[in-house]
């Protein structure tokens, strides 16, 4: 490995936090370009089957994590937990805040068509989702939007890395499903 | 019809369920927050400890658990610029109601792939460890802050806060018991009347109207007839006798 990348090696080893490229390059004097294509050589030297970490970027920076070959080895050592599963109702609500933010959380609730506000205080509770300030409207809500640690934990280097959200739009047969049983139920309460 | 002898222990309002139907009627708890389906289940335990089954109270709670039902699938419905007193076309309301369906089901799909992605990502491990003591920047305050530019710092948020202007918060036009006079008065010189021809124009104002009608029915002072949902309101007087006839 070159200078530089020994140098990037052992800033990111350092921090406890994944590091923005403006600041690496800032702490080593040189581009962005430059810290770039440092990264991809340390990238390929840490790959899996050589080293029991590797370099991802995450919530913003480069950080290393350990392989999922070593992750047992090192839960036994370090005793650490994996975060509790997030049920389809708290995945809907962070889904719509990942997707609106900043967003409300009436927005929020008439996304989803129930009250948010258990599912909102439970993923602020988690640390998914922070507030954001207050929206300049009537009655100045609360705004809502996702944290780092969202990222760091769905393995997004920022929020823009999420896939679009017109990939998830439901077909037009989907729609039309929709529809009728919307038709048959109000037939139904006609009769 | 029957006042609710019920009180509500919810995340966002502990106290009798009549008070919250006038609490959102009055818009001051939002709809949105109140679980309707855990006010059902409190009032089947409710019925099932005491062991007495009152028809009357029981049709009166239903009908104003259905309203706000109702009223909580307007507001998913709900067409920005559209007035409360206009009526939704049936069609219209379902193809709003279908729009919220189609873009639920979109954002429902987007959770399902986020639950893809915390399977392969949450569990990964990062350092946690902090960084060395040795390698921590000391930064020295030296002449930067001395003891005078603390104190003056300080001076303001030692200081008392000036009381908030309230003058140009209104109070209540008109109180729940001034209505009831209103509307007895009225009931006396005419017999009778409709809704909208006593309903004030700020919709505040209008819920207290309604919510005293209801508790003329209530004491059986008056029928309340409606040809259709959302169709004027019929009001009128009743006899002593005609009261008796109706609650026996």
């Amino acid at each position: 490995m070159d200078s530089l990348a020994r140098r990037l090696e052992a800033l990111i080893f350092i921090a406890t936090r994944p590091v923005p490229l403006e600041e690496l390059a800032l702490h080593c004097g040189c581009s962005d370009e430059e810290v770039r294509g440092g990264l991809a050589e340390l990238e390929a030297e840490f790959v899996a089957d050589r080293h029991g970490l590797e370099l991802v970027l995450v919530a913003g920076g480069a950080t290393f994590r350990v392989t999922k070959e070593c992750e047992a080895a090192v839960r036994s050592l370090a005793g650490a937990r994996q975060p509790d599963d997030l049920s389809p109702a708290l995945l809907e609500a962070l889904a719509v805040v990942a997707y609106l933010q900043p967003t409300t959380r009436s927005e929020v609730a008439q996304v989803r068509g129930v009250s948010s506000e258990w599912a909102l205080a439970a993923l602020e509770e988690r640390g998914l989702v922070e507030v954001a300030g207050r929206a300049d409207t009537p009655g100045a809500p609360i705004l809502y939007r996702t944290t780092d640690r969202f990222l760091k934990l769905f393995g997004l280097a920022n929020a823009e890395d999420l896939p679009a959200l017109g990939k998830f739009a439901l077909e037009a047969s989907d729609v039309e499903e929709i529809r009728g049983r919307l038709m048959s139920n109000a037939a139904r309460r006609s009769t | 019809m029957r006042s609710i002898d019920l009180d509500l222990d919810l995340d966002i309002f502990h106290g009798p369920f009549d008070l919250l139907v006038t609490l959102i009627l009055k818009e001051e708890i939002d709809l949105w927050e109140v679980r309707v389906s855990r006010i059902i289940a409190e009032y089947v335990v409710k019925l099932a400890d005491s062991g007495e089954f009152d028809l009357e109270a029981t049709s009166s709670f239903v009908v104003l658990v259905a309203s706000l039902l109702e009223m909580k699938s307007r507001l998913l419905a709900a067409a920005p610029g559209l007035e409360d007193d206009e009526e939704f076309e049936a069609d219209e309301a379902g193809e709003e109601l279908l729009a919220a369906l189609v873009r639920y089901g979109q954002f429902k799909r987007a959770g399902e792939a986020l639950s893809v992605r915390w399977a392969d990502h949450a569990a990964r491990v990062y350092r946690q460890a902090p960084i060395p003591t040795r390698f921590l920047r000391a930064e020295s305050l030296g002449q930067a802050l001395s003891g005078e530019k603390l104190a003056d710092a300080l001076e303001p948020l030692l200081r008392e806060p000036p009381a908030p202007d309230v003058s140009h918060i209104t109070d209540l036009a008109i109180t729940l018991v001034e209505e009831l006079r209103r509307l007895r008065s009225l009931l006396v010189r005419n017999g009778g009347f409709t809704f909208s021809a006593v309903a004030p124009r700020g919709r505040l104002e209008k819920a207290v109207t309604f919510f005293a009608l209801l508790e003329l029915h209530n004491r059986g002072e008056v029928e309340l007839r409606q040809a259709r949902p959302f169709a004027e309101i019929a009001v009128t007087a009743l006899t002593v006798a005609e009261a008796l006839a109706v609650a026996g």
